[in-house]
């Protein structure tokens, strides 16, 4: 056959987002597409900023905790519960295990809530809208347990420093485990409904590839991680609340498919084996729970007169349903708030594994691509140039210069 | 044609727009509440789509600044206009005086017809200097091109049969309507005819910018793509385009694959008007019956398509069975 | 070919639909004439979602017992507590306020509550049913 020679790539740049259809988050992608192939693509996040840790360090540890919860919508107890492990580890506090029996539990019906809330959204990406009101449908179960459990459907206002402040009484046990036996059900029909479906499986399969070496490169979390093949997991790796007590697998695609593509569909399949898995999880944790009190500290006043007195620094970790979180938190004796406080969202390091996926795709799949890392952008905006004087685009060099002048200026104001 | 013939014409004509306008509305909102039912939702009333359209006509008609405002405007109108044309020559109940323009048209230039409102809107979308329109624009353009094939090959198979049986006009629709295909098959033909049944209820989403089809509009990928500039009036006379290309589309449908009437089953003699009436109620049902199981139920159980893959599914699964369907039928005319 | 969601839909189709119905199934045209409607029993609204016993709801403030200690100042994370130098009470607004609770923990004469009360919309921040006092 005779190739006919093009002198020059048609191509043309486009932008999507950030206000945007596919995006429920403000994020832009710049595209350079030929026809509907993308051949290069590129993301400029940092245009939902909030100054969320600028707020935090001017209120006590126990206002931020409040706070820390409402940097996510959706992960309500993966903030707050990173946030009191720095600060507890600063203060030496510990917590009770019936506490960290209670936050592991919460933090499995919440995964449970946000890994069906994402199979919605990444079905109403796909046009696929039965798949997503059924999955929003089945969401509004789990929803329920937690308002039971916590009074709220989000920001569950559960975790306190050094513990819990609601407890799980044996009462409540037969209406957790009807919802546990509700989701095994519906997980039948969810596996069948995004994993069978021939339209699924031709959109999904082979879209959006992740190969074990790029993700070992880019380094992401959570699901985006596993279903590349990378067995990483904060609850297997570092056990910390209940997790060291029960039994936990990484979830890698391989378990139900027998292969790791590492393509959107691997990404759905891994997102519903972590909610059985967190079936699995709730029950244990409700047959082992522990007797004991909730708090090391049942009175706040007490509490915030002892977190006044400590210093240091510490991490806080926690496996959010999107992948590790990371709290940094620094407290100086004789204040009340925290000196330093910096939030790592699980989404800030899937970001970057959008691009491999991206190019060479088509523009069809660009949502749902960008959905299937499950970006949480308003957690994840940590930066937003605000400088007319300061570039758009600022080089590592750039960034470290700026960031020491910001170090100085700050210890400058803590000596005075 | 005398004065009389003339103004039965612009009369029939007018009471076809008022038919198909009012039916494909009521039938767009049918198609809302079923599918809403079928999601477990309560959905809007049945006459959301009227109240859509109050709305849409009482907005602010936007034109984009670097639209080109004569190919903008006028895009919808077209759109309308073609729309209610080819209800015109589409074969409906056994109603006196329908198809209005019965003896000027067959069934290739409604094939023809069939193409201008999506022609109209490639052209809207290309004129309104939107970047997500020019993709859709390109977009409906290849879907236009691959549901031709299964499209023409179900069409060639009707008049290849009809010419077969020494009819006079076998691609007249009148013909059609007057011949229903089931009956002068065997059952190899039965099959042939059983799968171009299938390959014209998947054409239909594509006609009409349905999911999976819908890859032109997609809204979470090009944000509605060819109609993503417009508003307003124009939007409303794009929606009405769409409802009366329901109508024409499925009509089609019940016109080759389902012509009988009801009276061809019960004898009502008592009057001729109550007959014309369950006439007329029995078309109706046939089209409800495949709009459901073409528009309705199809767009809500899969996924949307990529572009590329409305052409695969086309060319290579639809257009192999409506060939498969088209050797059947000549099969079985060789035997029998 | 597989296209599981199928029996799912056609199966909805003869159910109830799932969605928690408003009041009035549409938008009546006018609210007021509704409502008298239902007062004179020609018409039924329907019933409210039951909620959680454990709900946090609107706040409840017990003006008698509190002692002016600003504690509940000191722990509110929405700072929707002010405090009235005049008369050393407090007052809460409940448009502002988060209902996480940490007011009634610290409150050393447990005059803060939290009610099951959820309906907390207005047009006026302000409005009297909004600052609880
Ligand atoms: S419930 Fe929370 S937000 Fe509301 S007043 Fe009390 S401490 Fe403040
Ligand atoms: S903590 Fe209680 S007693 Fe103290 S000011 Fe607040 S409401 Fe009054």
């Amino acid at each position: 056959m005779k190739t006919i020679e093009v002198k020059k790539p048609s191509g043309y740049a486009t932008q999507i987002g950030p206000a945007h259809p596919a995006l429920k988050e403000p994020v832009m992608f710049s595209l350079d597409i030929e026809g509907e192939r993308i051949r290069k693509a590129d993301f400029v996040p940092g245009m939902a900023h909030r100054g969320v840790e600028w707020m935090g360090m001017r209120r006590n540890c126990i206002q931020t905790m409040y706070l820390a919860e409402r940097i996510c919508g959706i992960c309500g107890i993966t903030h707050s519960i990173s946030f009191s492990r720095a600060v507890e580890q600063i203060a030496q506090i510990q917590v009770p295990n019936r506490a960290h029996y209670i936050r592991s539990i919460v933090g499995e019906l919440e995964r449970i809530h946000s890994h069906l809330l994402w199979a919605g959204v990444a079905a109403h990406e796909l046009g696929f809208d039965s798949a997503f009101y059924l999955a929003w449908r089945v969401r509004e179960n789990v929803m329920d347990l937690l308002e039971y459990l916590t009074g709220n459907r989000v920001h569950y206002a559960i975790i306190q420093i050094g513990g819990v402040r609601r407890d799980i009484v044996p009462d409540q046990f037969p209406r957790i485990e009807e919802s546990m036996k509700f989701f095994e059900g519906a997980y039948a029909k969810l596996a069948a409904v995004f994993l069978d479906d021939t339209t699924v499986q031709m959109r999904c399969r082979d879209c959006g590839v992740l190969t074990t070496d790029e993700a070992r490169e880019l380094c992401p979390v959570g699901p985006t991680a596993r279903a590349s093949g990378i067995k990483k997991d904060v609850r297997v790796d570092h056990p910390y609340a209940a997790y060291g007590d029960v039994e936990i697998e990484y979830q890698t695609p391989d378990l139900l498919t027998g292969e790791v593509r590492g393509d959107v569909y691997d990404r759905i399949v891994t997102r519903l084996l972590e909610v059985k898995q967190s079936i699995g999880i709730v029950r244990q944790l409700l047959a082992m729970l522990p007797d004991g009190p909730l708090l090391a500290i049942p009175k706040p006043a007490v509490l915030l007169a002892k977190l006044k007195g400590v210093a240091g620094e510490a991490v806080g970790r926690h496996e959010a349903p999107r992948g590790e979180v990371m709290h940094y938190v620094r407290l100086e004796a004789g204040k009340d708030e925290p000196a330093a406080w910096k939030v790592k969202a699980s989404s800030y390091s899937n970001y970057m594994a959008w691009i491999p996926m991206m190019e060479g795709e088509q523009i069809a799949d660009i949502p749902i691509i960008a959905a299937s890392i499950d970006p949480c952008i308003s957690c994840t905006d940590r930066v937003a140039l605000v400088r007319p004087d300061v570039r758009q685009i600022v080089t590592k060099e750039e960034l470290h210069r700026l960031s020491v002048e910001k170090t100085r200026r700050i210890q400058a104001g803590l000596a005075k | 044609m005398n004065a009389t013939s003339l103004l039965l014409t612009v009369a029939g004509t007018l009471g076809m727009a008022v038919f198909g306008l009012f039916a494909g509305l009521w039938f767009t909102g049918l198609d809302r509440v079923l599918a809403a039912r079928m999601q477990a939702r309560i959905g809007p009333p049945v006459r959301q789509p009227f109240i859509d359209l109050a709305k849409l006509l009482v907005k602010q008609n936007v034109v984009p600044a670097n639209a080109i405002p004569w190919l903008f405007n006028g895009a919808p109108l077209l759109a309308l206009a073609s729309a209610i044309t080819i209800l015109l020559y589409i074969p409906m109940a056994a109603l006196p005086g329908l198809p209005v323009l019965d003896l000027h048209g067959d069934l290739v230039l409604i094939m023809y017809l069939l193409l201008v409102p999506g022609l109209a809107m490639v052209a809207g979308g290309l004129s309104s200097g939107s970047p997500y329109a020019t993709i859709g624009a390109q977009r409906e353009m290849v879907t236009m091109i691959a549901y031709e094939l299964p499209l023409a090959s179900t069409v060639i198979a009707f008049a290849w049969k009809l010419a077969q049986t020494d009819v006079d006009h076998p691609f007249s629709l009148a013909t059609l309507a007057a011949t229903p295909l089931w009956t002068l098959v065997g059952p190899i033909g039965f099959m042939g005819l059983l799968l171009l049944l299938a390959t014209m209820i998947l054409v239909v989403p594509g006609e009409l910018g349905r999911i999976p089809f819908d890859a032109p509009e997609a809204e979470t990928e090009i944000a509605g793509g060819l109609l993503v500039e417009y508003s307003g009036r124009n939007f409303a006379l794009f929606s009405l385009s769409l409802a009366v290309k329901t109508i024409v589309v499925t009509s089609l449908i019940v016109a080759l694959f389902f012509p009988w009437n009801l009276t061809d089953f019960v004898a009502i003699s008592c009057c001729p008007y109550l007959a014309t009436a369950a006439n007329a109620a029995f078309f109706l049902f046939k089209l409800f019956v495949v709009l459901f199981f073409s528009v309705t139920l199809v767009r809500i159980s899969v996924a949307r398509f990529r572009i590329t893959q409305v052409v695969d599914v086309y060319w290579k699964v639809l257009g192999a069975l409506s060939l498969i369907g088209l050797a059947l039928v000549m099969v079985d005319a060789q035997i029998r | 070919m597989s296209f599981p969601m199928v029996p799912e839909l056609l199966g909805s189709l003869f159910k109830k639909p799932n969605t928690n119905p408003f009041p009035a199934a549409q938008l009546p045209p006018t609210v007021t004439g509704l409502l008298e409607k239902v007062g004179k029993g020609e018409a039924s609204l329907n019933p409210p979602v039951p909620v959680p016993e454990k709900l946090r709801g609107k706040m409840t403030y017990n003006r008698e017992t509190c002692i002016g200690c600003k504690l509940c100042l000191k722990v509110c994370p929405a700072h929707a507590i002010d405090f009235i130098e005049g008369t050393k009470k407090i007052r809460i607004f409940v448009s502002q306020c988060i209902q996480c609770g940490q007011c009634t923990e610290i409150c050393p004469k447990q005059c803060l509550a939290l009610s099951g009360e959820f309906l907390n919309a207005s047009h006026d921040r302000y409005a009297d049913e909004l600052v609880v006092d």
